[in-house]
């Protein structure tokens, strides 16, 4: 037994240390996995060798692209075969490690004799889904194009719809063992270069092994990962994503992840969907404030609930007690533990719809919704004002365009009520103060989380708490500290003002 | 000689507008809340007349004030070693340390009072000054721009109370101010006297000079910030001195308080509880100045890091509120910071000023 552990670990650790010297070496290390391919045809005309990841390339491509082309070649040299196949960016090298990472990428090593050298030719295979409409950040209005997983077709959507020479795209190969390739997009001139060189210090500086998905990196670049503000905002929509890159923001794009991250942002905008723009303005400013006061409403309301009835009933109206009294008559828990009940029944059903197909979680939710809200107040367990309140927080936390800070609104409650039962209305404030205090406090990339409010940068605010005209939008936010002010050339203003009944 | 100075970190400074924010949120603090019949103990219906009066002679000491940091980029710690040599320069920071430090405790003090009376009566004095301290520290360790930010918030979100301060007028009776002028000339002095209280706070800015860009322009915010606070003061003295009588106000200890009571909102009963709710915002600021202030003391004189130094400072402050139990040692606390507020601002400032005009003539004569 113990034998066997022993040669176990031996053999791990010659796996991992001994790295292959000549090519034979590698070629026999990789042949362990059965997608390895190194086919030798010594029958042709022209002897040749073949060594590729079979799952990995494209066979339409090697047979019709390559193999009649080596067998045509006349010549031994690979120089010359470099010359006559079609294919671009072909590469000539005898360095092992170079050949390994390019065998992983989904290239061909082609040989002619036997030797250190070999041809490397890109024909790796490309599986992507079709593009589909965005399912997280919904929208009425606007373009419904998501992004996908295959980092190419993300490119390609970015830079169609900003066919700008300036628009950068630089790459970056993050993880020891998934090698995922982030991009950073970015307008140059209009995103700032100090933004633009903290990301890909931050991006060189990242030490980790798998990136399964965009979110990691979001995750390891945040300035403060304690908080639980999101300092980048996730996104699927390309409007978005362009719409901030215009703003002077940068997105990072990561193969196989249909989400985008941009940064830096503010408070603000993860408080802004993208549909307000495509609205008139007026309409748009409107609901805009409706959905802050909403999001405010539907972190407090609960808190208050459990403040005001266990401390200071008091401050109702005795018309208004009474109703409260009616319905709290029966039941025979403390308000907070009232409030904990349907708030984690609320939390539950939400994980359960999230995890669910979608068909079976819009079923649960109305079974849940209805059936134990309407059981738990008929069975005295909560009051039905509170069901209302519970109801409405939690509709009113969906209306934030930002997914991540949806979980942000949701968890925010939590020490609330906490610190409601605790101190009442002065632990409402006191917790409202430390929150305060550490958006204060928070930066994105180093930009100040709270901006254009506090430093108050009131040139900002024309697209903020409520969204002017685009005539007044002239300039890009001082946020980004771009060079490039102006969005857009004025037009010279009329002279004087037409009176009524004039043309 | 500034430890800004080496490098100008541009990003540790302020706009100069915020010297508003911070002024005014100094300034304005728990006293608002009651000081109506301290004031008019003296001059009765000319109280109002006392406040604009005080306002107007702190915009005198902001002038000074100004005069006193003109050259460089100093605090008042610095002046004082450079004026006084190390020795006296060295007692004269460690009792402006002490004056801040009284300051941060009378107000939390004060504050944990009025929350005790209104609405815990049965709360531990520690546990919000707990709470506070704490709150205090995570400020301080974001740096003066933090401070700022709390001083700007602080005056922001409980700015829509003005208008609620004026719901009495419904129930007032105007000619309450009538006839104007007919106090002594020594009852108006007292008045000032007592009234220089609320007013004391500026003296931040001997400290947070430095941290401001071009600070020179920074002047006519702070003047902003006392016509500002001025305002709020003399409105919630009219609306007072109207809506009570004149032996009402004296037997009402937390007369703004007691007025808001008046506010009628569809679901809202007792209205100053909310008030009180807010205050919790405009007490920080003051809280959290002073003890940066103090801080910063330390940090030149003792040559103590700033992050250990509020420590000791928290623990000092959270001792000496605890300590504190009745409202006779509270009112005892505010009567002191009153006498040395006043020796504060109608001695000292005025010497430091005449002193620097001195010192910098005799200077250029060499």
């Amino acid at each position: 037994m113990l034998c066997a552990e022993l040669i176990v670990l031996k053999w791990f650790k010659k796996g991992a240390s001994e790295k292959p010297e000549t090519l034979e070496e590698m070629v026999k290390d990789l042949k362990q996995s059965i997608d390895f391919v190194a086919y030798e045809n010594k029958d042709s005309d022209q002897p040749y060798r073949l060594i590729y990841f079979a799952s990995l390339i494209d066979p339409e491509q090697l047979h019709r692209d390559l193999l009649p082309y080596i067998k045509e070649c006349r010549s031994k040299s690979l120089e010359d075969l470099k010359g006559i196949l079609p294919i671009e960016n072909i590469e000539l090298s005898s360095k092992l490690p170079l050949i390994q990472e390019r065998l992983l990428e989904g290239h061909v090593a082609i040989q002619l004799s036997r030797g250190q050298k070999v041809l490397l030719v890109n024909i790796s295979l490309r599986k992507s889904r079709d593009l589909s409409a965005p399912e997280i950040e919904f929208s009425v209005m606007g373009p419904k194009e998501g992004l996908v997983e295959d980092l190419h077709t993300n490119m390609n959507l970015l830079r169609r719809r900003i066919p700008h020479p300036r628009l950068r795209m630089k790459e970056i190969t993050v993880g020891t063992i998934s090698k995922t390739k982030v991009v950073v997009a970015f307008i140059e001139g209009v995103a700032s270069e100090q933004n633009i060189n903290t990301v890909m210090q931050r991006l060189e500086d990242l030490d980790f092994d798998i990136i399964s998905d965009s979110s990691f990196i979001g995750q390891m670049l945040e300035d403060n990962s304690l908080s639980v503000f999101p300092q980048m905002i996730d996104t699927e929509r390309t409007d978005r994503i362009t719409g901030h890159m215009n703003f002077g923001a940068f997105a990072i794009l990561t193969e196989g992840s249909s989400n985008a991250l941009i940064g830096p942002i503010n408070f603000g905008q993860l408080l802004v969907s993208f549909e307000d723009y495509y609205l008139g303005w007026n309409i748009a400013s409107f609901f805009r404030i409706v959905r802050m006061i909403a999001i405010l409403a539907s972190i407090i309301a609960t808190p208050l609930y459990v403040a005001v009835l266990t401390y200071h009933y008091e401050l109702f109206p005795s018309k208004l007690l009474a109703t409260l009294i009616s319905s709290r008559s029966d039941i025979p828990f403390s308000p907070v533990i009232e409030v904990f009940f349907l708030e984690v029944t609320i939390d539950l059903l939400r994980e359960a719809g999230a995890r669910m197909p979608t068909k079976v979680g819009q079923t649960l939710g109305i079974v849940g919704g209805i059936v134990i809200g309407t059981a738990a107040v008929e069975a005295s367990l909560t009051s039905n004002i509170l069901l209302i309140l519970v109801a409405l927080s939690a509709l009113a936390s969906f209306t934030t365009p930002v997914y991540r800070m949806t979980n942000t609104i949701r968890f925010l409650r939590y020490p609330l009520i906490l610190f409601a039962q605790l101190l009442g209305l002065i632990g409402v404030a006191l917790l409202g103060l430390f929150i305060l205090t550490h958006m204060i406090r928070l930066t994105s990339f180093g930009n100040p989380y709270l901006a254009p409010l506090y430093p108050p940068r009131i040139k900002d605010w024309y697209d903020s708490f409520f969204r002017l005209p685009y005539v007044m939008q002239k300039n890009r936010f001082q946020f980004f500290r771009g060079n490039q002010s102006k969005r857009f050339k004025d037009k010279k203003k009329r002279k004087h003002s037409l009176d009524f009944d004039e043309q | 000689m500034s430890d800004l100075e080496q490098g100008k970190r541009n990003d540790l400074l302020i706009s100069p507008f915020l010297v508003m924010f911070i002024i005014h949120s100094n300034q304005v603090g728990v006293g608002v809340l009651g000081f109506q019949r301290y004031i008019a103990a003296y001059t009765g219906n000319d109280a109002w007349i006392v406040v604009i009066v005080t306002g107007l002679i702190f915009h005198i000491f902001i002038w000074m004030m100004y005069r006193i940091l003109s050259d460089g980029t100093f605090d008042i710690i610095d002046l004082h070693n450079k004026w006084f040599g190390k020795w006296i320069g060295t007692v004269f920071n460690l009792a402006l340390m002490m004056y801040l430090l009284l300051g941060t405790v009378v107000i939390l003090r004060t504050f944990i009072e009025v929350i005790q009376a209104w609405m815990f009566p049965e709360l531990a004095t520690w546990v919000p000054v707990a709470l506070y301290l704490l709150l205090t520290y995570y400020v301080l360790a974001g740096g003066f721009r933090t401070v700022a930010g709390i001083c700007f918030f602080g005056v922001i979100i409980p700015i829509w109370l003005v208008f609620t301060a004026t719901a009495p007028i419904k129930f007032s009776t105007f000619s309450n101010l009538l006839p104007i002028m007919d106090h002594s000339l020594k009852d108006f002095a007292l008045g000032t006297r007592q009234m220089t209280l609320s007013y004391v706070g500026i003296d931040i800015l001997l400290l947070a000079y430095p941290f401001l860009k071009n600070p020179k322009s920074s002047r006519i915010w702070a003047h902003m910030g006392v016509i500002l606070t001025t305002l709020v003061y003399t409105m919630v003295m009219i609306v007072s001195l109207a809506f009570y009588s004149a032996g009402q106000l004296q037997q009402s200890i937390w007369s703004t308080l007691i007025a808001w009571k008046v506010v009628e909102l569809p679901f809202v009963e007792r209205f100053e509880y909310i008030g009180i709710t807010f205050w919790c915002f405009v007490v920080f600021p003051n809280i959290c100045l002073t003890m940066w202030g103090a801080s910063r003391v330390g940090k030149k004189v003792l040559h103590i890091k700033q992050k250990y130094f509020v420590l000791v400072l928290i623990a000092f402050v959270f001792t000496v509120c605890v300590m504190v139990v009745n409202r006779d040692q509270v009112d005892y606390l505010n009567t002191l910071t009153s006498i040395i507020g006043t020796y504060v601002y109608y001695f000292y400032i005025p010497f430091i000023f005449l002193y620097s005009m001195i010192w910098r003539r005799v200077k250029r004569r060499i």
